[in-house]
């Protein structure tokens, strides 16, 4: 009985040992890595640095470039969370009862599995002002009075990023809506529907609570997901015209790659990390305590 | 029942507009990537060019340039290399936290969920340093060491699956003399087969759209991969959407082609991802 407690001891260190070093070595470590950088002048290559206490903080939470590239953020926050009753009915049309409900399943979770910087670059051309399908499209409409420069004007370039990321993360919440939708069970259903429910009554008090945890989810990847866009403005814009399209990303990256402030940029990212972690540990309570409250009522 | 017919127009309406939406700007690029550089000025954008005026030289000059085969070897290389060590550490993790009980759990579950809520681009600063300290800049091995060390996904995946297999089949291989290694090897592997190709599907295809750890780690030309490839691509077309378009239509095309056929696994796989603990 000891040799096999031994043996299950020695497998599961076996096992455990290289994804574990993995994991520490290349991202814990690396996240621990960026509290310390964020107390140094560090450029990135030399072999010295000097310690500078605060002075990164303060000059971060100074810069208003920064500021503005977190208000961009924030747009596609809200744009993010307005679309979540759109995915909700669209979660809910697929579940039921339609015809080709595959096909459109398929169709809309394919923005989600394309290439980002290929539909990126789609998108520049779709937006472009010299011959650009949009403006085309406005036309055919008769609504050329609408037409503008979507890619540098810097009142309008963010919002048409975030209808570009809309456009590619949308699906995705549809499809997590849906699986909250079909683990249902169908029977509660057929019997509220027995009872003469209707679909509005379904809709809110069987099918909203049960998909409860999953908006939860959603929220949070929303959050997780406004914070971090990149690749859209990177490829489509670089942040410009000036910061009118950066996002709080895609100012760190080009903080340290870009203009060698690896020490200011640890700030930065700090600062991301916090703000996740933050808004994890409070919306954890707020929602969890809601559906709590909800269950006991 | 007019009513209801009346409901079904309705949803099929709106289901339309949806794939209009979604298809809108890949085709309106397919019907440039068909144009000359005078239909691009001649004809609408949003119609394709008079049947006799298609062009391929677009395509032509796309799969024509030698760093395309270079990004789709890369690319390749990756994946399987990737993809391999994900899954061999995928599984035996899973099977270790759901299936045994020891001092040191809750500090490696606490690491894993750790590295799963800290934000991937902004790490790369740190990491950056590693990468280079291990001389792995500007090499296959900066990408791949990244994938396997931090995309955790898979490990989502593979606990929920291993959860639905009944413990008494490791119980009794045990009493049969099985070493937990056999255990694992020849019992629990085989049957994680499906959660397997889910996993392998979705790492593709993240893999395949990668830009950003390939363009940090390998901006040597011979590195191209097939995301970083469309990047030069791009670049060198200033300009000349026609010749872009057929660049971005050619490396949209794998992952499509894969999500069309194997859309059963990754939309299993999707929801398995979305929980938070």
């Amino acid at each position: 009985m000891k040799s096999l407690e031994k043996q299950k001891r020695i497998f599961i260190f076996l096992s455990l040992v290289i994804p574990m070093a993995l994991l520490v070595g290349f991202v814990v470590f690396p996240a621990f890595d960026l509290f310390r950088m964020s107390f140094t002048d560090w450029d990135g290559y030399s072999a010295t640095w000097n310690f500078i206490r605060l002075d990164n903080y303060i000059s971060m939470f100074h810069n208003e470039n920064l500021w503005q590239s977190l208000k961009n953020n924030a747009v596609y926050f809200f744009g993010h969370l307005l679309f979540i009753p759109i995915e909700l009915m669209f979660a809910v049309l697929l579940t039921s009862k339609l015809r080709a409900a595959k096909f459109y399943k398929t169709m809309v979770f394919m923005p989600y599995i394309i290439n980002g910087v290929a539909i990126s670059y789609a998108f520049s051309y779709f937006f472009s002002p010299i011959n650009g399908a949009f403006d085309a499209i406005l036309s055919a409409v008769h609504l050329e009075a609408l037409i503008h420069n979507w890619l540098s004007d810097p009142k309008l370039v963010n919002f048409v990023l975030t209808a570009v990321s809309l456009w590619r993360f949308s699906g995705y919440h549809v499809i997590l809506f849906m699986a909250a939708l079909q683990s249902l069970p169908q029977d509660v259903q057929e019997a509220a529907q027995v009872d003469g429910a209707d679909s509005w009554q379904l809709f809110k008090y069987i099918q909203i609570p049960s998909i409860m945890l999953m908006v939860d989810f959603v929220l949070f990847d929303n959050i997780r997901g406004a914070l971090q866009v990149f690749d859209i403005p990177y490829v489509m814009t670089s942040g410009g015209p000036g910061y009118a399209s950066s996002t709080f990303t895609l100012y760190t990256i080009d903080t340290a790659f870009k203009y060698s402030n690896f020490g200011l940029a640890s700030t930065m990212a700090v600062a991301i990390m916090v703000m996740i972690v933050v808004i994890y540990v409070v919306q954890d309570k707020i929602i969890h305590g809601l559906v709590l409250r909800r269950d006991k009522e | 029942m007019k009513k209801s017919t009346l409901l079904q127009a309705v949803k099929q309406l709106v289901c339309i507009a949806m794939v209009l939406v979604v298809l809108a700007p890949i085709l309106l690029t397919l019907f440039a990537a068909f144009k000359t550089k005078a239909d691009m000025v001649n004809t609408s954008p949003l119609l394709l060019p008079p049947f006799g005026r298609i062009t391929l030289e677009n395509f032509q000059k796309v799969l024509g340039d030698k760093y395309l085969m270079v990004g789709f070897k890369n690319t390749g290389a990756i994946l399987i290399v990737s993809i391999f060590f994900n899954v061999m550490f995928g599984t035996i993790t899973a099977f270790i936290l759901e299936r045994f009980e020891f001092r040191l759990k809750p500090v490696i579950l606490a690491l894993f969920f750790l590295g799963m809520l800290i934000p991937s681009f902004v790490t790369e600063i740190a990491r950056f340093k590693i990468i280079n300290g291990l001389g792995l800049y500007n090499t296959l091995g900066a990408p791949i060491v990244i994938y396997v060390a931090s995309d955790l996904m898979q490990l989502y995946i593979y606990r929920q699956f291993i959860s639905t297999i009944p413990r008494s089949l490791d119980e009794s291989a045990l009493l049969d003399g099985c070493s937990y290694f056999g255990l694992f090897v020849r019992i629990i592997l085989p049957l994680l087969a499906p959660a397997t190709a889910t996993v392998i599907i979705i790492k593709a295809i993240t893999i395949i759209n990668d830009m950003y750890i390939p363009y940090l780690y390998m901006p040597k030309n011979k590195l191209r991969t097939l995301t970083t490839f469309l990047m030069n691509f791009a670049n060198a077309q200033q300009g000349s959407w026609q010749k872009l378009a057929a660049g971005i239509i050619v490396i949209m095309l794998p992952t499509i082609v894969i999500y069309v056929f194997f859309q059963k696994y990754i939309l299993a796989g999707v929801a398995a991802g979305a929980v938070k603990e």
